[in-house]
């Protein structure tokens, strides 16, 4: 009468037409046209400090030279411990962010008890790897970054990917886009010059991402900068998932263009 | 052997019986919708009572643990299959129910060579404004009933009927987290008291008659001191991504002070 199933999602999925982690058929050829559809979301970074990590976003997507949308929500959260900042694909990266939130939830429901933190990175890897056959055909490909609290070690965790799913952990920070190789230098620079991201309070940290999403709206075409929309930044602690208040990005923003309050072009440098 | 239309009449007489004497012992489940969110209340001596089923679904239910089991995860599965390929808000307490699982077991109970479900089901919706919650009680044999500000699963009828009446005289109670809850707990030693008395098909014996009825309040303090409170939070305004969370030992000891 009831199908019945371990709390594998993807599983639950199985036979279903539709849209679902899976890429059963790749486009088998796309020609220069392909490029064009494809919508892309450019640079989110990820830092840890001292309670947690802080996930920062710029809010362009694009698609080849046009600017397809300045509001785009690239860090989301999967569930109340764990962030997800996409880069690269909209529509896959959207669509596996959906698929992902309903498998750990699934398994959560299911099993009553929630899914460990090796199991949901790992999930993600197999969304990746599911995802290979468009990527290769040269659309469709994206590259997450997954911040996470870890209850077991209480700390903040961040995991990036390559193009094939592959997991790799970093102790300090991560970033993924197009803008965030213009910027991966400065990263090191600050943590040698300044002091490590995980030392500093949430407000330090928010000032220094800040400075290096507008470094990278500098120096990368499709990163959108701060001139008429915020960039989305978000937070994850031991109380679970920040959303930074816009009056504190704000304040942050008009810091380091003190003069686009005014609405006025900025100074030459 | 032939099989005539009263043999499965009969059959079906048998599998009531059946299914009555076995929840009879069950604990009640209560529902009750605030501002807050809505709260589902039981007392369970072994395993939980109350679960999530969706992001603003909750199911709590009377019976067989294996019956519960099934059908819970059969609202899961529909729930997550649903919610993926179209959209969370097309999850509704009423395609659950009504679509998916009111069919299934009307199906099972009339099936003389399956095993009916033991089972009496409580889910709830969590909408925006709490006039719109809505609760569907659901039965073994596949009928449902809808309601809006509270609703009820017990051992039987009779014993729901005797919850609702109660609920109904005093809802205006219910106005924050520790009233509700309270008003709960009253429905549920209600509903524990007469469904164990003996009713439903068999013949009510003097003996039985002086069974001595025992008072809300005397039961309460007894179940409570022996068995634990499980009441699980719908929150309408929580800024979490699960919406759904057991109220905590330390939440619950000040609203059950006055039981022990």
């Amino acid at each position: 009468m009831f199908s019945n199933q371990s709390g594998d999602f993807l599983g639950l999925l199985d036979g279903l037409p539709g849209p679902d982690g899976r890429v059963t058929d790749a486009p088998v050829s796309h020609g220069d046209h392909a490029t064009e559809l494809d919508t892309h979301g450019t640079t989110v970074l990820a830092v840890k400090y001292r309670d947690g990590v802080l996930n920062v976003g710029d809010r362009r997507a694009t698609a080849n030279m046009a600017v397809m949308f300045d509001r785009a929500e690239k860090v989301l959260p999967l569930d109340d411990y764990t962030l997800i900042a996409i880069s690269g694909s909209f529509a896959r990266a959207v669509e596996i962010v959906r698929y992902l939130k309903h498998a750990f939830r699934y398994y959560a429901r299911r099993e009553l008890q929630e899914m460990s933190l090796d199991g949901k990175v790992s999930e993600v890897s197999r969304a990746i790897s599911n995802n290979l056959p468009m990527a290769l055909q040269g659309i469709g490909a994206f590259i997450p970054i997954v911040s996470a609290y870890d209850p077991k070690t209480n700390e903040g965790r961040i995991f990036f990917y390559d193009g094939m799913g592959a997991r790799f952990e970093t102790s300090e920070f991560g970033a993924a886009g197009s803008g965030s190789e213009r910027i991966r230098g400065a990263f090191d620079y600050i943590i040698r010059t300044k002091k490590p991201f995980r030392e500093m309070t949430l407000e330090e940290a928010l000032q220094e991402c800040l400075i290096l999403l507008d470094i990278a709206a500098d120096l990368d075409a499709a990163t959108g900068g701060f001139a008429k929309v915020l960039p989305v930044a978000k937070a994850i602690s031991r109380d679970g998932i920040i959303d930074i208040p816009t009056e504190q990005m704000r304040r942050i923003v008009a810091a380091i263009h003190p003069r686009e309050d005014a609405g006025l072009a900025r100074p030459v440098i | 052997m032939s099989f005539t239309p009263y043999d499965w009449n009969q059959s079906i007489q048998t599998r009531m019986e059946y299914v009555e004497e076995r929840l009879r012992d069950g604990s009640p489940v209560v529902g009750v919708s605030i501002d807050e969110g809505i709260l589902t209340v039981s007392i369970h001596r072994a395993q939980r009572k109350v679960y999530e089923v969706y992001d603003r679904l909750v199911f709590g239910g009377v019976g067989n643990q294996s019956d519960i089991e099934t059908i819970r995860n059969a609202a899961i599965d529909f729930a997550h299959r649903e919610g993926f390929q179209r959209s969370p808000d097309d999850v509704t307490a009423h395609r659950l129910v009504g679509s998916v699982l009111s069919p299934a077991l009307k199906k099972a109970f009339g099936d003389p060579f399956t095993a009916p479900f033991v089972f009496r089901g409580l889910f709830a919706e969590l909408a925006e404004r709490r006039e719109q919650d809505q609760f569907y009680a659901l039965g073994y044999d596949g009928e449902f009933k809808n309601d809006s500000r509270y609703s009820v699963v017990a051992g039987s009828l009779e014993a729901e009927n005797r919850m609702i009446d109660l609920l109904h005289a005093n809802i205006d109670r219910a106005q924050d987290r520790s009233s509700a809850v309270r008003l709960a707990l009253e429905a549920w030693a209600t509903g524990r008291i007469h469904a164990r008395r003996p009713s439903y098909g068999s013949k009510v014996t003097e003996e039985e008659e002086e069974i001595e009825i025992r008072t809300v309040d005397q039961t309460l303090r007894e179940e409570i001191a022996e068995a634990t409170v499980e009441v699980g939070l719908l929150d309408r305004n929580t800024p979490r991504e699960s919406k759904f969370r057991l109220l905590r030992a330390d939440e619950l000891q000040p609203i059950l002070a006055e039981y022990r």
